[in-house]
């Protein structure tokens, strides 16, 4: 559930963007804030249904992440580095960290890897399939959380190349 | 079974048609694109949207394995397929139902049955529908062929069993034009294509392009919705479509429709189809080819009968029967459709892709934008060239033409070329306002 001062900056995100209509579900609890004209109304229910962040103004973007719980939605744009390598997705599929829920994952920040390292898996109709980091460098950052559906393109790891 | 989650295997007008369909009927929507569609329509309204590749459409949105994996992952109930792409693989309807997910459209066989050309016709002719008359299968010699030749009536069309593209077809009038041209196609199709198989069609002249949209359910109802004239085309690519078609009495409407159920029954079809038919001016129709997907022109159908197709073509899929029986189904007033599409048609049509800087899209009584089009998206070049489709209902045909030309007047779309100054000339053509106009009408008239 959010606390005020969570409230309170939502409220001002929204009123500061020219998006009308904010709605955030998060563990049973529904925040909506809405900017029908100049007042703001907002209130707050409890609800069962799945996490998600549903925008439902098209107009400007939320430019700022809110500090509350993490929406499950997909990582946002960060301010990459340019000097620094992504390793992105090739494939639609669940982006596993190791061979094995046992096993240690292949990779960790700090690690060094070549181009024929494996980094992770990604599982697509139950076939596994390893990604090559085809780069050398260091894993600077993992992108993407264990378990997580990953589409094409998502970014998953941003090596420093050497 | 009701669905919960549908993916739509798509992209464009037809995207945004389905998710419309679903948010009405309380189902979640998952999107996919392709690198090249971030910005479009149909990802902002879907309730979820993930990128499935790069711009190629064989490495995106016919990527079975990366649309599988977002099926599975989302936990999808079910997938629409649209038109186009993956709409008539068999393969893929296959896959869906081996992963659980049902596929919106009807089943695998049924999709075979009909995609194969002489298979369909066989089933046709058994199922008493009438084909195009021709040569069972390839001619075997010249004496067959004469036989044959005599039998359907001259001028018979040779076509090429391999052959696609318009190449490997050739006209012979009369006899002795049969005997110097059959091997003379036969040596150029062993050539083309590396099989000399030919086979003889009847050749049909001043035939409309007239096609009947069917819907049958899993309980073994079939019912058809009434008749399309599709026959305004430029290359086989249909302009303008229009329901009910101008020249059909009500007799040979129930004929065409009764022949459109039986062909549908006849592959134990579910979902929505429609039988493509030429019509001739002596009121005879000939089995063409059954598309076994929602169509383009869909829209002029739900105009005149007031169904929502692809939210029945949903309710089928769940397992419910038809919501309507055949003689419920009436067809009212006239529909009209043009496709809107982002070419020149000032030189040859060329495309014009591009942003669209200003788009208004006209509104009023009787008048329906189905399109994933807004100010400033860009209309790439790695896809179709449509922008939108502008339909109207009014009660008559005349009033449908009047209605159409002043959509189109207000109709502004600026930054690319497009089709709308081609449509209102094609409205204002005699030919086109009599509505005894063929198959042949672009290529024969200027417009």
């Amino acid at each position: 559930m959010f606390n005020l001062n969570e409230i309170k900056e939502l409220i001002q995100l929204v009123d500061e963007t020219s998006v009308q209509e904010v709605e955030i579900e998060n563990e049973g609890s529904r925040l909506v804030i809405r900017k029908p004209s100049k007042a703001e109304t907002v209130y707050v229910q409890q609800a069962t249904t799945a996490p998600a962040v549903t925008p439902q103004a098209v107009q400007a973007p939320v430019t700022a992440t809110p500090t509350a719980s993490a929406p499950a939605a997909a990582p946002t744009a960060a301010e990459v580095d340019p000097s620094l390598h992504t390793i992105v997705s090739p494939m639609v599929g669940t982006f596993y960290r190791s061979s094995s829920p046992e096993a240690a994952p292949f990779v960790s920040t700090g690690d060094k890897v070549n181009d024929k390292s494996t980094v992770c898996i990604i599982e697509a109709m139950k076939l596994m399939n390893e990604l090559e980091a085809e780069t050398n460098g260091t894993i600077v950052e993992i992108l993407a959380e264990n378990g997580q559906l990953v589409e094409y393109g998502q970014p998953l790891f941003l090596v420093k190349p050497e | 079974m009701k669905f919960h989650k549908i993916l739509i295997a798509n992209r464009g007008e037809i995207a945004v048609r389905i998710i419309r369909a679903c948010r009405e009927l309380g189902i979640a929507t998952v999107a996919v694109y392709s690198e090249a569609d971030r910005e479009s329509l149909h990802v902002r309204l879907a309730d979820e949207a993930y990128c499935i590749g790069p711009t190629l459409s064989k490495d995106s949105y016919l990527n079975l394995t990366n649309l599988m994996s977002v099926a599975t992952l989302t936990e999808c109930d079910a997938v629409h397929p649209g038109y186009g792409f993956l709409a008539e693989n068999a393969d893929f309807a296959e896959i869906c139902e081996s992963c659980n997910i049902t596929f919106i459209g009807p089943s695998p066989d049924a999709i075979t049955r009909m995609g194969d050309k002489s298979e369909a016709k066989r089933t046709m002719i058994a199922a008493g529908v009438p084909v195009i008359p021709g040569s069972d299968g390839i001619v075997e010699d010249m004496d067959e062929a004469i036989v044959i030749a005599r039998e359907i009536g001259y001028p018979v069309i040779i076509k090429a069993t391999a052959g696609g593209g318009g190449k490997g077809i050739r006209l012979a009038e009369d006899e002795e034009s049969l005997i110097k041209q059959i091997t003379a196609a036969q040596q150029e199709a062993q050539k083309a294509f590396g099989n000399g198989g030919v086979y003889l069609e009847k050749y049909l002249t001043s035939m409309k392009h007239v096609e009947v949209q069917i819907i049958a359910d899993k309980h073994g109802n079939a019912v058809h919705l009434g008749e399309r004239d599709c026959s305004v085309q430029r290359r086989r690519q249909k302009l303008v479509e229009e329901a009910p078609c101008p020249v059909l009495s009500p007799e040979l409407r129930e004929e065409m429709g009764a022949a459109a159920v039986r062909a549908a029954v006849a592959v134990n079809y579910s979902g929505a189809g429609t039988l493509e038919f030429l019509l001739g001016q002596d009121g005879q129709f000939y089995f063409m080819e059954m598309n076994t997907r929602i169509q383009v022109e869909h829209p002029v159908t739900e105009m005149v009968t007031g169904i929502d197709l692809i939210q029945e073509m949903i309710s089928v899929a769940e397992g419910n029967p038809l919501s309507f029986r055949q003689d419920e189904v009436v067809i009212n007033g006239w529909s009209m459709e043009c496709r809107i599409n982002a070419e020149d048609p000032e030189r040859n049509f060329m495309p014009s892709p591009g942003k669209i800087d200003f788009y208004l899209a006209p509104g009023g009584p009787g008048v329906r934008v189905d399109s994933g089009a807004y100010p400033g998206y860009t209309i790439s070049p790695y896809y179709d060239s449509m922008i939108a489709k502008l339909i109207v209902w009014a009660p008559t045909r005349e009033q449908a033409i009047a209605k159409m030309k002043r959509a189109l007047d207000e109709f502004a779309i600026e930054g690319i070329y497009t089709t709308i100054p081609f449509h209102m000339r094609l409205l204002n053509h005699e030919t086109f306002v009599r509505g005894d106009f063929d198959i042949k009408f672009l290529e024969e008239n200027e417009v």
